[in-house]
């Protein structure tokens, strides 16, 4: 048992280990100042920003709608949006270049429009939000449902509209559960590599972003690939810290006494 | 807890009879270039195959990953893995080419590489180090076209990434080798390459020194000279090997 145990922890921690066993503080340090590695660093945080923009403003009222009305097909659609979540990589990559290539559905609305997305930053975007939005939508449902709707028609009575019972009461309630799905898909986001290598290609300083760099540069230079990915995983442990967090953290009393006081 | 340790040993000893005969005759791995994709296994079914760049090929082998044979589109990698001791002597065993694909019956009315320089064209091409990548930068500068590098809207890590994204049509244009170019034919036009900026192309094959199972992988580097090897690959598109 105890040794099933440690083979299994084994296992799991020494990929890590051995990342950092192989690079010295050092060379981490010089490794990621080469232009490659910040410009890696800066594509992936802006792609993963406007990405996740995204998700949070569309999904949030998808999630809402969904966790909230009740319809035909309803159970399915649910379904259906954590698709993604389970797809390969390499079929996403598949299927939004069958969607938004240029031989793709859309394809020729985008082309007649003047718009091509294959192979630029927006490919980029469109493949981070699609293989990430599932996490925050899957998790957002639940933390929409898991509000009291007794408190959501409560403030109904007291007079406050569907906009500001939604900012008011529903938002602050679920905001845990809302945050700890934003940073799971964030995580996701931040790694996403075989649907973006396929739909947007790698053009470092456009859409090149960490781990396709860590991908080519496996190819010629195994240090630099070892200080990125380095860089990955304390940028990855970081959210999963935050995320821990999120989940830990209580709203304090005073909010709730906010939350209820009469409305003006 | 007891009927998973069960099933596991099972699992090993069926892989291991499974191995077991296989060493009758043994199964060797070959990594071979992207552009080798679909001829070597022509030439031998029987093999294990894992096809890509030649640079991450050699990176691989460098990091120890179990190979018996490296076939390259270049002979700098091979030599370079032999030179650390790692590879036997590198064998070249055949030629190629390069031609730019560009979408099928060209739409673009594209007359030859140096229209390429039209803006907005999106032009695709291997990164530096993978040896496509390197070519296509040679063939550039002996035709002053060296701007196009900065102008590829991609960097792909093999040949065949860079033929796909044409054949998608996500590119306009692509630096590919005229093998690869045939495999889709009737799906690409092409725009054919002057033969005084043509850069040679070799390809070259070695034998993995740690191989388990060297004789044979040696075997299977000098085959590739044979004649039965030679014309499949000619019949690929293969160049012979110039003298």
């Amino acid at each position: 048992m105890f040794a099933a145990a440690a083979v299994a922890l084994g296992f799991l921690l020494l990929p890590i280990v051995a990342i950092f066993a192989r690079v010295s503080p050092g060379s981490l340090v010089s490794q990621l100042s080469r232009p490659v590695v910040t410009d890696a660093l800066v594509i992936s945080l802006k792609t993963s920003a406007i990405a996740q923009a995204l998700v949070l403003l569309l999904g949030t009222p998808a999630a809402y709608l969904l966790a909230t009305r009740r319809f035909r097909g309803r159970s399915v659609l649910v379904v259906l949006v954590e698709l993604p979540l389970v797809l390969p990589p390499a079929v996403a990559g598949i299927g939004l270049i069958a969607t938004f290539g240029r031989f793709g559905l859309l394809g020729g609305t985008l082309n007649s429009l003047g718009i091509e997305i294959g192979l630029t930053q927006t490919a980029v975007v469109l493949a981070v939000a699609y293989v990430s939005s599932p996490l925050y939508v899957r998790q957002a449902i639940a933390a929409f449902e898991a509000v009291d709707p007794n408190l959501v028609a409560a403030s109904r009575t007291l007079g406050a509209g569907r906009v500001r019972t939604f900012f008011r009461v529903v938002l602050p309630l679920a905001r845990r559960g809302l945050a700890a799905g934003e940073a799971l898909s964030f995580a996701r986001g931040l790694g996403e590599f075989g649907a973006t290598i396929m739909f947007a290609g790698s053009l470092e300083g456009v859409t090149q972003t960490l781990p396709v760099a860590i991908y080519q540069q496996f190819n010629t230079d195994f240090t630099t690939a070892l200080a990125m990915s380095a860089l990955l995983v304390i940028v990855s442990g970081a959210l999963l810290v935050a995320l821990r967090l999120t989940l830990q953290w209580q709203p304090s009393r005073p909010t709730s006494r906010f939350l209820f006081a009469p409305s003006r | 807890m007891r009927a998973l340790a069960a099933t596991f040993a099972v699992a090993v000893a069926v892989a291991f009879a499974g191995n077991a005969q296989a060493t009758k005759a043994p199964r060797l791995t070959v990594f071979a270039a992207a552009s080798l994709t679909n001829v070597f296994p022509q030439i031998d079914p029987h093999e294990r195959y894992s096809f890509g760049g030649s640079n991450m090929l050699t990176a691989q082998i460098e990091q120890g990953l179990p190979a018996d044979v490296f076939a390259s589109a270049n002979t700098g990698l091979p030599w370079q893995l032999h030179r650390k001791g790692l590879v036997t002597r590198p064998v070249v065993f055949t030629s190629n080419r390069l031609v730019v694909v560009i979408a099928h019956g060209n739409p673009l009315h594209l007359a030859g590489v140096p229209t390429l320089e039209k803006p907005g064209l999106r032009i695709v091409m291997a990164a530096a180090g993978v040896p496509v990548g390197d070519y296509t930068r040679k063939v550039l500068a002996r035709m002053g076209l060296s701007d196009l590098v900065d102008k590829a809207v991609s960097q792909e890590t093999d040949v065949r990434e860079v033929l796909s994204k044409v054949v998608l049509g996500e590119a306009d244009a692509g630096f590919v080798y005229a093998t690869d170019a045939k495999t889709v034919a009737g799906k690409v036009s092409l725009l054919g390459i002057p033969e005084s900026a043509q850069p040679q192309v070799l390809y070259a094959a070695a034998a993995v020194k740690s191989s388990r199972h060297l004789q044979a992988a040696k075997a299977w580097v000098k085959q590739l000279l044979s004649k039965r090897a030679q014309k499949k690959l000619r019949a690929a598109g293969f160049l012979r090997i110039p003298r």
